[in-house]
């Protein structure tokens, strides 16, 4: 079963995200920080991140770095609220190695979409 | 007798002193003034007869008296045809040439005469006028000497008086006082005539002469200071000069006479140094003693005039504190007003916007002033040049006098603004504005000095005005600053809402659309019909929820963008991509759909040089400008067929893109294009009301931070085109 570990520090995002991927027979862990999200990704290996870039604690991109830093093949999509375009951010966080980016807010096939395609490049 | 015999010397010395100074006085101010050549030979003549008079009438010896007399009586035969050579000149009679040749004629003939016994045939100690020593008396010619001198001087007399009557204001009161110190001058002058025929009338005989140098030295006046004058500040100037001057003159002559035999006794041979030196004792004091009288008999005179001269300029120091440009407006109107009692005054100041000078406060009961008068006007041109008051009197002789376009141009201008005096007000170089006086409620004319308190006045209140201006300026700067500061600060706060906002619809997505995804996954066939239908209505309303999560978060989208600070670099910017920006932004204000876009340029259009966010802006005006110029048209027109249409054109230009930005809206009436980048300036109907701060702010981004160009080119019920012109990026 895929693993997919979606980290946001909003609780309804975490649990009706998490309720929508189960129901496709994807095993999904959350973390409400990046913190958490570090403790986790240190103990077992997910096949895709969601990856939340505005936090409390260190944000989505120290997250991303320090993620990438632990295991350096981990697929991270972030999650973002702003414009790309004035985002120098995203251009960071792709520096950083993160695959995509989706932003707020958005239909859920948009993001079954997203995240189905990539675990099921596995 | 002796004291008739001094006083006749006296009043011969003063005259001929007086004319001869106040001659060479006239000519001096103005040598080439056909006017003041003739009035000063006419003072000449004048000095002549005088000087050789004393001669005459003083000589021990016969023969001298005699050869005086008659040197005398060339300078008589002088003075009526001087004098109308001069009427002429003063009130411009035409075609009087040849009478002039006639007068001259007869002067010079009779002159000649003169050195025969025709005119005077001997000089006699005469009975009749005991207190001379000899007197001429008449040869058989000198009937018609006289009848020439009298003949000239009733023409002349007779011209001035005409002219005086037909005249008005300022004129009139110059020409009334002229003619009757001319008939004075005339009576007390002429009555020397009698003296020849042994007729010594009492009185007139020899006072009247000091009518002479009064009468010269008013008419210098008159004609040095063309400008308004106040008949009895002149007279009275006059009559104290002759006053302080006789006693000058005559005290220490008196002493010599009278006392010269005691003098003689005490001083011996040198009893002359005496009176002399009281006289250069006189002489020196004589001047302050003259300034000192003139200055107490002038308050008096003056009194009321002093008054409120006085007030103006309390006033105008206190101007300069008050800070509210109205309030001081007003203040001035009412100082003006009501301490000189003039029944009108208007202030007009320069407006840099619109480069006219526009009435700001105007006090009256009954009219509808003029609101504004264009900079190039020829009245303002002339004040700015001249930098002097102007007096519609004036103007108007000058007008009638030289019929001189100028002057008609400027007697127009101020009848329109119904000025009897306006004032032009500058500071340092700049020409600020002008007030407009209307005439004094009491009929009197402006005063020299009345001008001169008003333009100290006005020159207080430019910088009273400047001060307020600018006071209220900065006050209007810093209330922008406020406004632009709290803008940044709902700028900042709507980006850090907009992540909050953008989080909540994100769980909302996210909750209804796996409670949606739920829903579908799920096998309700054992459901009874009723659950069915209830599960069907959740699942449409949250697919509705989902529909709505989506539209807010554009809204909040859009917001974000329009929020962004302006303040960032320049960049090379696509016009397209612009127009996209804009119409992305402006959608949630215009609805799109009911108009033509069109964007009528090639594709590899060059860049402009430029600010994205403030261009979005401006673009984002114009669009919202033109749109609601397209809905105005087509509720008040309500054309068949009409459709809005904006289009956008570009094209290089030097080193410029031209684009036009055309609308085929209401456009804008005539009267109003000049207002239309004046901020706070509308004409959108009330239903959609405008701030009028936006052509302010699409010509301050264009013009001010783009260093481009703007104009435009309207037609009422046609439509409206911008023309703008922004540097391409190199």
């Amino acid at each position: 079963m895929p693993k997919l570990l979606i980290v946001d520090d909003e609780t309804d995002v975490r649990e009706f995200a998490a309720s929508f991927f189960r129901k496709r027979k994807i095993d999904v862990i959350t973390a409400s920080s990046g913190e958490e999200a570090l403790g986790i990704v240190k103990q077992q290996k997910s096949d895709l991140v969601l990856l939340d870039i505005r936090m409390t604690g260190i944000d989505g991109i120290e997250t991303l770095k320090r993620i990438k830093e632990l295991d350096k093949n981990a697929k991270v999509i972030m999650i973002t609220g702003r414009k790309p375009e004035e985002e120098a951010s995203f251009d960071r966080c792709r520096e950083l190695g993160a695959i995509d980016y989706i932003h707020k807010p958005l239909e859920l096939d948009e993001l079954e979409k997203m995240v189905l395609k990539e675990l099921l490049n596995n | 007798m002796k004291f008739l015999y001094i006083n006749f010397v006296i009043v011969l010395c003063l005259t001929a002193i007086t004319t001869f100074a106040l001659g060479i006085f006239v000519l001096i101010r103005n040598r080439h003034n056909i006017v003041n050549k003739t009035f000063a030979f006419y003072s000449f003549s004048i000095s002549w007869w005088g000087f050789s008079e004393i001669w005459g009438i003083a000589c021990d010896k016969r023969l001298t008296a005699l050869i005086w007399t008659r040197i005398e009586q060339v300078g008589v035969f002088f003075i009526p045809t001087f004098f109308i050579h001069f009427v002429i000149s003063l009130l411009n009679i035409k075609d009087k040439k040849w009478l002039l040749r006639v007068a001259y004629s007869f002067s010079i003939i009779f002159a000649i005469l003169c050195s025969t016994p025709l005119m005077i045939a001997d000089s006699v100690p005469k009975r009749t006028v005991p207190y001379v020593k000899h007197f001429g008396t008449s040869g058989s010619a000198y009937y018609f000497a006289i009848l020439f001198f009298v003949i000239l001087s009733i023409y002349g007399l007779s011209k001035l008086y005409n002219a005086y009557r037909l005249s008005y204001g300022a004129r009139k009161n110059q020409l009334k006082y002229l003619f009757w110190s001319s008939l004075s001058g005339y009576v007390g002058g002429a009555a020397n005539f009698l003296l020849v025929y042994g007729i010594n009338v009492p009185i007139l005989n020899p006072f009247g002469t000091y009518a002479l140098p009064i009468y010269i030295a008013i008419v210098a006046y008159a004609i040095s200071r063309y400008r308004l004058m106040d008949v009895n500040v002149a007279l009275t100037r006059t009559g104290i000069f002759v006053a302080v001057y006789t006693l000058i003159l005559g005290f220490p002559f008196v002493i010599a006479v009278r006392a010269k035999g005691w003098l003689i006794d005490k001083f011996g041979a040198s009893w002359w140094m005496l009176p002399l030196g009281l006289m250069g004792v006189l002489a020196t004091v004589g001047p302050f003693i003259y300034i000192y009288l003139q200055r107490r008999a002038e308050d008096r005179l003056l009194r009321e005039q002093r008054r409120y001269q006085e007030s103006l300029k309390q006033a105008s120091i206190g101007m300069t504190r008050i800070r509210n440009l109205r309030k001081l407006l007003d203040l001035i109107t009412h100082i003006v007003t009501k301490t000189v009692r003039i029944s009108y005054a208007a202030i007009y100041l320069y407006s840099e916007e619109a480069d006219e000078y526009v009435l700001q406060i105007s006090r009256d009961k009954d009219r509808t002033p003029i609101s504004k008068l264009s900079s190039d006007n020829p009245l303002l041109a002339w004040l700015t040049l001249k930098r002097e008051p102007l007096i519609y009197e004036e103007v108007k002789r000058q007008m009638e006098d030289t019929n001189d376009a100028a002057y008609r141009q400027l007697e127009e201008n101020m009848r329109f603004l119904t000025a009897s005096v306006i004032i032009p007000s500058f500071l340092e170089d700049r020409f600020m504005g002008f007030f407009v006086l209307g005439d004094k409620i009491s009929g009197q004319i402006y005063t020299v000095d009345d001008l001169n308190v008003f333009q100290v006045l006005a020159s207080q209140a430019a910088l009273a005005i400047e001060n307020a201006q600018f006071y209220e300026e900065a006050k209007e700067m810093q209330e922008q600053i406020a406004q632009a500061e709290k803008m940044a600060t709902i700028g900042t706060m709507a980006d850090g809402l907009s992540h909050q906002i953008n989080n909540r619809f994100y769980a909302l997505s996210l909750i209804t659309g796996d409670t949606i995804d739920t829903i579908k996954t799920t096998d309700t066939s054992k459901c009874t019909p009723e659950v069915k239908e209830m599960i069907e209505q959740i699942n449409h309303a949250l697919q509705r929820i989902q529909s709505n999560v989506t539209q807010g978060g554009e809204v909040v989208r859009g917001l974000l963008k329009y929020s962004r600070k302006g303040d960032a670099g320049f960049e090379a910017l696509d016009l397209n991509s612009l127009l996209d920006n804009t119409l992305e932004m402006v959608q949630y204000k215009v609805k799109l759909s009911e108009i033509n876009i069109i964007r009528d340029f090639p594709k590899n259009i060059p860049k402009i040089k430029g600010n994205m966010a403030q261009l979005e802006e401006a673009f984002f005006n114009f669009v919202d400008n033109a749109y609601d110029a397209i809905v105005e048209r087509r509720r008040l027109l309500k054309e068949k067929g009409y459709r809005g249409k904006i289009t956008i054109s570009a094209r290089p230009k030097n080193n410029n893109l031209e684009i036009i930005v055309e609308d085929n809206g209401m456009g804008i009436k005539f009267a109003n294009h000049e207002k239309i980048f004046t901020p706070f300036f509308t004409t959108k109907a009330t239903s959609r009301k405008g701030t009028g701060l936006g052509l302010y702010v699409i010509r301050r981004i264009i013009t001010d931070m783009h260093k481009g160009k703007i104009a435009f080119e309207s037609e009422y019920k046609a439509g409206t085109r911008f023309i703008l012109e922004l540097p391409i990026a190199q």
